[in-house]
């Protein structure tokens, strides 16, 4: 898809269309939602949230945009099986009950969300054509793909790379092929992007780096920092920590905001129940 | 000497350097019908300066102190002058232009680099706003090209910071009991955004591609003043099976924004990642694209975390000293920092 110079310019007047990820008081925090045409990344350890999000965000992108939605359906690609059918299956009953029929033009949403599971992150690079063949055929049937899900792009990387400098090298440089792959077709099809990212523990005395609005980031009680380290981090153009702390059968959560071109720093505590992942109003 | 020589108002001789006449001989070689439309003046007064410009060229070639020079080249008093009347784009924020030398400069290429979140997208939009400021407010009446090769140019917090610029230049004129009824119907939110030439691209082809072509595009829009790029790194950062041919064509890249800096008397500003490279055993943050990058820029400028607070700090310029500033990323766009007491630490 080579485009001559004089095309590259674009107007800048439309304001990006943004995605409702289920909730109005997240979305706030978002400015409307997840935008399109950029990578969002999810952040946050085991059980913070990360999948649900995901789950509810592919949902929602079916409402039409007067409901915040993107009319869209959408392709959720997994690493870590099995993939939770039955929990997608019972928030998509949360959304039937709680949107007016008309809205979706599908009695079963999930037929509008396509499964992908993948299991290396060469394995990834080659599949990037075979999306794009997806998009476009999903785009002729007048049903168009407008999410992109990658849950989670740590575990493709965790296992098969050492830690000498080649490994390193050779992971960071699929870490731009993939993101640049992502992105292209997040500009041209007008997609939103999530990727989920794992946590690993913070070690006094590593010479880490600070990314973003926040100088400390914990979770259950520990400091940790997003895995895949700082070239990962430059790949993705906005990123949000889901944290968690128990305390008994009390589960407190947050979502924090650690950096976007257009967002303000941000936390919003929220909720999972049986329904789906809300915010909670501040008290 | 050039331009200054002009007996013409001050504003005529700012629109003619806003409209690339940086010297007689440019305006003395130019027709009637381009001048008056590039300096919106009427033709009799175009007619007006070109006389003038053609005396004044005439007789410095008279005087011959440019027969001693090799054609394109100048003397080096010429280049003194000449750099009087190179401007600067301010940052808005007053510590980052001091160490700047009052702000990015023109004809130079300028890089920025500094980690995810600390602000490189946030310079680039502010400087693509500011290089709109009016003349009459000390900015350079320019438009910005602004290439994103990331996706990290959104059009709504372009938005908040150009009606901030606006809001704080009614607040100056306001002091100044400036008559701003003119800027007040030509500065609107929505004319900002059209004066940023907006480029996306996504491989690395189309980046160089892109670049080519903007001499060309530059010359058929000459009020164009700085060109950012977001980043310039992203693409170059994938698996290159020819690591030479990646030089070669940074190099190339490089080379060419550099001579767009010169010719046309206008900033570039490419903003860069940073990696980490292994050295003596350590782990060290450095900027991305190799140790060959560094030659391709004029001046360098780092962005850090220093504790709460954003700095940024001048790694290497031919002209300024080595200095950091603090600065802040704010609703309304890059600003002082909050905490007064820190101020400009010289290194």
């Amino acid at each position: 898809m080579k485009r001559e110079a004089q095309n590259l310019l674009q107007k800048v007047d439309e304001k990006s269309e943004k995605c409702t990820v289920g909730c109005p008081i997240l979305d706030r925090n978002l400015n409307g939602g997840i935008p399109t045409k950029s990578i969002t990344e999810v952040v946050g350890e085991s059980g913070s949230g990360k999948t649900q999000i995901c789950l509810q965000l592919v949902l929602s992108a079916q409402l039409p945009p007067s409901h915040g939605g993107l009319n869209g359906s959408s392709l959720y690609i997994y690493t870590e099986y099995p993939f939770p059918i039955r929990r997608l299956k019972q928030l998509s009953l949360s959304l039937l009950s709680s949107h007016p029929n008309h809205l979706l033009s599908s009695s079963d949403p999930l037929s509008r969300i396509i499964l992908r599971g993948i299991s290396s992150a060469e394995n990834f690079v080659e599949l990037l054509p075979d999306i794009e063949l997806c998009l476009r055929y999903w785009k002729s049937r007048l049903l168009p793909i407008r999410v992109i899900v990658v849950d989670s792009i740590a575990a493709l990387f965790r296992s098969e790379f050492g830690n000498c400098c080649f490994d390193l090298k050779r992971r960071s440089s699929l870490f731009f092929k993939i993101s640049g792959g992502l992105k292209l077709l997040a500009e041209r099809f007008g997609l939103v992007v999530v990727v989920t990212n794992q946590v690993v523990d913070f070690i006094e005395g590593n010479e880490s780096v600070r990314i973003g609005n926040f100088s400390e980031l914990c979770s259950s009680g520990r400091r940790v920092c997003p895995a895949l380290g700082i070239s990962w981090a430059n790949c993705v153009n906005s990123r949000i920590f889901l944290s968690k702390d128990q305390t008994g059968i009390k589960i407190t959560r947050f979502s924090s905001l650690l950096f976007a071109p257009h967002l303000p720093l941000s936390s919003s505590q929220f909720v999972i129940t049986e329904k789906g992942l809300f915010g909670v109003e501040n008290v | 000497m050039e331009i200054g020589m002009l007996p013409i108002s001050a504003s005529k001789r700012g629109k003619l350097l806003a409209a690339g006449y940086t010297t007689l001989h440019s305006i003395a070689t130019t027709s009637i019908t381009h001048l008056a439309t590039d300096i919106e003046v009427s033709e009799s007064e175009a007619l007006e300066i070109l006389n003038f410009a053609t005396r004044n060229s005439a007789l410095e070639r008279s005087s011959g102190s440019n027969t001693n020079v090799i054609q394109g080249g100048q003397t080096a008093w010429d280049m003194l002058n000449e750099e009087r009347f190179s401007s600067s784009i301010t940052t808005s924020c007053a510590d980052l232009d001091n160490i700047l030398g009052g702000g990015i400069n023109c004809k130079e290429v300028t890089e920025i680099g500094g980690v995810p979140g600390i602000g490189k997208t946030q310079i680039g939009i502010q400087l693509a706003v500011n290089v709109q400021i009016p003349l009459d407010y000390g900015g350079l009446g320019g438009k910005a090209i602004y290439i994103d090769t990331e996706g990290s140019f959104m059009v709504e917090r372009v938005l908040q910071i150009a009606e901030a610029c606006i809001e704080d230049m009614s607040e100056y004129s306001h002091h100044f009991h400036k008559d701003n009824q003119a800027y007040g119907v030509k500065m609107h939110p929505n004319s900002i955004l059209e004066n940023i030439f907006y480029f996306r691209v996504c491989s690395y082809t189309e980046q160089i591609a892109l670049v080519n072509y903007l001499d060309k595009f530059v010359t058929e829009h000459k009020d164009v003043k700085i060109i950012i790029i977001d980043s310039v790194t992203f693409h170059f950062r994938q698996d290159f099976e020819d690591m030479a041919l990646r030089t070669r064509l940074l190099g190339e890249m490089s080379l060419k924004l550099m001579k767009l800096a010169k010719n046309f008397s206008l900033a570039v500003v490419m903003l860069n990642q940073v990696t980490t490279k292994h050295v003596e055993g350590s782990f060290q943050l450095t900027l991305a694209l190799g140790d060959s990058w560094s030659h391709s820029c004029t001046n360098r400028i780092i962005l850090y975390w220093n504790g709460d607070e954003r700095h940024a700090y001048i790694d290497k310029s031919p002209s300024l000293k080595s200095a950091s500033a603090p600065y802040s990323v704010t609703s309304r766009g890059i600003r002082n920092s909050t905490s007064s007491s820190k101020r400009i630490k010289m290194v």
